[in-house]
This record gives C-alpha cells, sequence and structure tokens, in this order.
C-alpha cells in the first residue's frame, strides 16, 4: 500500500519533472548552464556491491529503482572515480578544492602527503605513550581527517538579507552539503593564509587536522565564531522567508 | 503525366506536358500557369500550357501556422507522391514496388546534392501527411450546426475524451468493491504515457500542462481498479514503449588468433584521444600501450586506476591481458580513451547482466565533454573580461 503510493508519487514526480522540462524549453526562459549531456541522462552508480545483492534481498522500491535505471540513459564515469576501496568522494572533493589551476597531480600528492604526515606524528606519539593512553590514539589518518571535518562543521550559518537598504546578517539553518564544504574551505584558507611561508601544505595541513581532530585550534574557533555570531543575531531570524 | 514532385522548401519547378487537361488547385498561387488556347471545343478541353517556374515565396509548410488544406487536396498530393516515387523508382533503375522511404531518400539525396548545413532546407521528398500538418475535418454540418456536442468548449476533443474517461471510471467503480485488493498495478518499466507533445499531436488540439497532468491523474486512477479486455485496450492507445537501454549496446564478436586464444578488439574516445584496445581472454593483467608498459607510459596513478577500473568492477583483475594503441588528446583523455576501449572490449566475455551493471557505472558510455570555445567579448568560455565601471 505504501510502496503502491510511493511509485504513485514517483510517477507524479516524473511527470512533474516532464513538464518542468517542456517549461524549460519556453522561449524567454533560457538555462545559461548547460551540458553536453542531454537532461535524460542519469548519474553513474559506482558501487561494486550494489550489482551484487542477490534478488531476494531486494525490497520493491529497490526493485522498482533497478528497472528503471534499465530503461535510463547513464553519464560517462568521470575520470577521477572509480570503484576501488582507496577511493574517498570525502578526500576527492577535498583535493579537488585544494588544487590551483588544474594541477591535479600536485593536488593529490600533497593530499597523500598530508596524510602519510598525519599517520607519522601519529604513530610517534604512540610509541612514546604509556599503555593506557596507547588504547585511545587514533592512528588511521582516514579517520581522523573525516572526524576533524566533522567537527569542524557549523551548525548554522550566516546569510545577508537585504531589509530597508541594509544588510543584515541573519542566523539561517544550513543544509549538509554546504556544511561540508565550509568546514574544508575553513580548513583549506586557514592553512594557505595564517601560516608562516616557509612551511609545506602538508605539514601545516597534518598539524591542523590533528587539533581539529581534537577539538582545538583555529578552524574550531572560527566555526565557534560564526555560531557566537549567529546566537548573537538571533532577534534577526524572522527575516528569514524561507 | 505530372513529373515527379520533389518539393523543396524554397522554390518549385513545374513542368506540364501538352494535351493534359489539368486541375487547378485554388491555394497560395501554387501553379501558375497561363492557358493560352483555351477557345476550342467544348468537350475537349485542351489548353496549352507554357513552361511555368514557380518561384515562389512559398512557405515553409512546417513553420507557417496552420493553414486549411482541402481534403481533396491532400488527396491529390498522396496521388501525386506515389506516381511521382514509382518515377524515381524508375529513373534509379530499381523495382517500384519495393522502393521505401529510406530509398527516396537516398535516390534524392543522389539527384540533388547540396551542401546546406541546414538539413531541412535540403530536398527532401516525403508523404504528404509528413509535410502537411494534421488538421481537423470539419466540424460543422452545411446548416452551420456542428457535428460534436462540446464543440462550443472549445477544445471537443479534450473535453470528449476526458468525459470517457471519467465514464469508464465511474462504470469500473461501481462495479468494483470498495476496497480493491490490488496488489501488481499494470505499470511496468517497459510502457510510458504518452508525453504531451504526443497527447497534443493524437487529439489535433493545444493542451496546457495542467490539462495533461489532470489527464494522465484519470489514467492512474483507472490503473488502481479492476478492468477487463476493454479498457485494456483503450489504455494501450495511451502508452508508448519504453527501450531497454542495455539491449542498444554493441557487443563486439570474439576473433580467435593463431594459437586459438579469443580476443575481441574495440574502440573508444575521449576529448580528442583515440584508442583501440585488443582484450585477450586468458593473460596475467599486463596491459602494453603504443608498445610500452603501461606503468612507464603512465606514471600518474590516477590514469592507472582509470585502467583498472572496469576489470576491478567485474573483479577480472589479473585475468586479461591488453594491448593497445592510443593517440592524440592529453594524458587524463589517452586513459578515458583506453578504458573505454577496454571495457567496450571487455563485453564479448561477460554476462548480459554485468553489461547492464557495467553501463550503469557508467564505463559503457561515451564521454561527450569537449572543450567549450572562446566566445568575442570574453576572455575564455566562461571568463567574462574584468567589469569597469567607467
Amino acid at each position: 500500500m505504501a510502496a503502491r503510493a510511493l511509485r504513485a508519487a514517483r510517477r507524479c514526480s516524473e511527470l512533474a519533472g516532464a513538464v518542468n522540462r517542456a517549461v524549460w524549453r519556453l522561449p524567454g526562459l533560457t538555462q545559461v548552464r548547460w551540458s553536453r549531456y542531454g537532461p535524460e541522462f542519469r548519474d553513474p552508480l559506482i558501487d561494486k556491491e550494489h550489482c551484487r545483492k542477490p534478488a531476494a534481498e531486494l525490497t520493491e522500491e529497490e526493485k522498482y529503482d533497478q528497472d528503471l535505471r534499465k530503461t535510463q540513459l547513464i553519464k560517462a564515469a568521470p575520470a577521477a572515480q572509480t570503484c576501488s576501496v582507496f577511493a574517498d568522494p570525502v578526500i576527492s572533493k577535498f583535493t579537488n578544492m585544494m588544487m590551483k589551476g588544474g594541477n591535479k597531480v600536485l593536488a593529490r600528492s600533497l593530499m597523500a602527503q598530508t596524510l602519510e604526515a598525519v599517520k607519522r606524528k601519529q604513530f610517534e606519539k604512540y610509541h612514546a605513550a604509556s599503555a593506557e593512553e596507547q588504547a585511545t590514539i587514533e592512528r588511521n589518518p582516514y579517520t581522523i581527517f573525516h572526524q576533524a571535518l566533522k567537527n569542524c562543521e557549523p551548525v548554522i550559518g550566516l546569510v545577508p538579507i537585504l531589509k530597508g537598504g541594509h544588510f543584515y546578517q541573519v542566523p539561517v539553518p544550513l543544509s549538509d552539503r554546504r556544511r561540508r564544504f565550509l568546514a574544508m574551505k575553513w580548513m583549506i584558507k586557514e592553512c594557505r593564509e595564517n601560516k608562516p611561508r616557509q612551511t609545506l601544505m602538508p605539514e601545516k595541513l597534518s598539524h591542523e587536522l590533528l587539533e581539529a581532530f581534537a577539538n582545538k585550534g583555529p578552524v574550531i574557533k572560527r566555526k565557534h565564531d560564526m555560531h557566537k555570531m549567529a546566537e548573537a543575531n538571533r532577534a534577526l531570524a524572522h527575516y528569514r522567508w524561507w | 503525366m505530372a513529373a515527379p514532385c520533389v518539393s523543396c522548401c524554397r522554390g518549385l519547378s513545374y513542368r506540364l506536358f501538352l494535351g493534359l487537361r489539368v486541375n487547378f488547385a485554388q491555394r497560395q498561387g501554387y501553379w501558375q500557369t497561363l492557358p493560352v488556347d483555351a477557345q476550342t471545343a467544348p468537350e475537349s478541353q485542351i489548353l496549352r500550357l507554357i513552361h511555368t517556374t514557380v518561384v515562389t515565396t512559398k512557405k515553409n509548410v512546417s513553420a507557417s501556422g496552420r493553414d486549411s488544406y482541402t481534403e481533396d487536396f491532400i488527396k491529390k498530393q498522396i496521388e501525386e507522391f506515389n506516381i511521382g516515387k514509382r518515377h524515381l523508382a524508375n529513373m534509379m533503375g530499381e523495382d517500384p514496388e519495393t522502393f521505401t522511404q529510406e530509398d527516396i531518400d537516398r535516390a534524392i539525396a543522389y539527384l540533388f546534392p547540396s551542401g546546406l548545413f541546414e538539413k531541412r532546407a535540403r530536398p527532401i521528398m516525403k508523404h504528404p501527411e509528413q509535410i502537411f500538418p494534421k488538421q481537423r475535418a470539419i466540424q460543422r454540418g452545411e446548416d452551420g450546426r456542428p457535428f460534436h456536442f462540446l464543440f462550443y468548449t472549445g477544445r471537443q476533443s479534450y473535453y470528449s475524451l476526458m468525459h470517457d474517461t471519467y465514464g469508464k471510471l465511474l462504470q469500473l467503480e461501481k462495479h468494483n468493491d470498495p476496497f480493491p485488493q490490488k496488489t501488481e498495478s499494470m505499470n511496468p518499466i517497459g510502457s510510458r504515457w504518452l508525453i504531451k507533445e504526443e497527447l497534443e499531436e493524437m487529439l489535433v488540439e493545444k493542451l496546457s500542462d495542467q490539462d495533461y497532468m489532470q489527464f494522465i491523474w484519470l489514467l492512474e486512477k483507472l490503473l488502481t481498479l479492476q478492468y477487463g479486455p476493454a479498457e485494456e485496450e483503450f489504455i494501450q492507445r495511451f502508452r508508448r514503449s519504453v527501450t531497454i537501454q542495455s539491449q542498444k549496446q554493441l557487443i563486439e564478436p570474439l576473433q580467435y588468433d593463431e594459437q586459438g586464444m579469443a580476443f575481441s578488439t574495440s574502440e573508444g574516445r575521449r576529448k580528442s584521444a583515440r584508442a583501440e584496445a585488443v582484450v585477450y581472454e586468458r593473460g596475467s593483467g599486463k596491459i602494453r600501450v603504443n608498445g610500452i608498459d603501461y606503468l612507464q607510459y603512465f606514471p600518474i596513478t590516477q590514469d592507472r586506476e582509470q585502467l583498472m577500473f572496469p576489470f576491478h568492477y567485474l573483479d577480472r583483475l589479473g585475468k586479461h591481458d591488453v594491448i593497445c594503441t592510443v593517440s592524440g588528446g592529453g594524458r587524463s583523455a589517452q586513459a578515458g580513451a583506453i578504458r573505454l576501449a577496454m571495457a567496450k572490449a571487455l563485453c564479448s566475455f561477460i554476462t548480459e547482466d554485468e553489461v547492464e551493471w557495467m553501463r550503469q557505472a557508467g564505463l559503457l558510455t561515451s564521454d561527450p565533454r569537449v572543450r567549450e570555445r572562446k566566445k568575442p567579448g570574453q576572455e575564455g568560455a566562461r571568463r567574462k573580461f574584468t567589469w569597469k565601471k567607467r
């Protein structure tokens, strides 16, 4: 019953999608961002485990999804994505944000050096610590990276809203993807700007990541500043209309 | 006999032979002929016509708005088209009985080669039903009274369709139990509702988006009830089939070399790189690119990961040998081209399900993205010049 309602809702959304696409073909409404792929192309699903699931384990929803995908055109897989176990979407996104001038090779090597530096520092600490402290020291650089970025994510953000000729900073809830983006951007900005010029990026970045993992450091401070400003401006929250 | 009617969107040229009794079409200055001699005996109205090339500002029928063509006119066009088709077949030395539309297109392209870029401006010869827009039959009788009871709504076909559908819905609801236990709804993935444009074409009427959605909503409601074969047939009129995309994938046939080892060849491209890969059935996972080992040809890890991708996805990492040639593009484009070529060649060794999984992972689609051109008045493809206030 619920599945049927879901399917009906999906069909309605497909209809709406078709109507939207028809709307976009109207004269006077031109899309500036266009793509070499037509609107009917779907994003590829690069997950080995997904296709290995036997048919019995799939729910009705998943079966419908699978059948639907068989009729859809799929885009080509991007050049930076593989089904390898070492491929991490967060690390890829961070690498891309660190990249300058399209030099992916350099960005990727810096990322690798950063993770190596994090691992080395943690191992030094591990070998220098006593037995009961050793249990608390995290040595996997990937978990440190993910946890550090999660710690840096702000919960609420500020948006300038024009009212009566003045711009007010209004506190606004942020979406997941905006939060991740802000965390990564602050991290990179911090490492690029507020460090002495002689230190290399992997060193700076590994240091910042370890501090953020321990909930200390300038990036965490920036997140707290953002929260405090939002708290201070909470009287303006009613300016938000969405 | 009338000459083959090759209608070109820009001009028409008719040559009429003498001694014919000809019907004139009254529309649009279509024919401009001057009857020179019309004063012979009443039973033989022979008109000696002079050659006239009518280069009218003949409207592009598909571009102009709906103009009304009489049924006789359309019938005559169809007759002329059929006669002209036979003449064309004769000219090309083919059998007039089995002369299809593709043959006609080829013959016209051969006889009237055109270098115009706009495909719609080239000479075409198609069945009049494809050229002249579909029109509605006369809707009023001789006394001025309309035939259809919904004529004065302005959209009689649409409203009558909605009326019929709703009538069927009410009938089924009356006969069904109020809480249907229907678990499986007849909505398999293989078909879809017709889109708004198709419905407009069917009804020969303009529809708005809301009208279309209302109609589809009614049909969906009909699907939830139990219906018999009559309603099934009614519903099927509004369904179109959807292709299963994986069936379109071309699978290369296997070839065998001197030792009896099976191999498969395929091409791939990405940006301006062109690659050709030969994947052998049994091997140890060695890849040679342009005669060089892939470790030396692609020193960057990302490129080697791309080469590994198709094999890793199918768990066949060390099982195939590959020899490929690649040219053009940069290092990443070459890697992408080889990846596509290898994935396509691998299709010959795997099951159909695995082909579908590869397609859904995006391994079998050719990447259409190319470098966007720089535009005049801008610094790059998207970047504009710095805005200066004065």
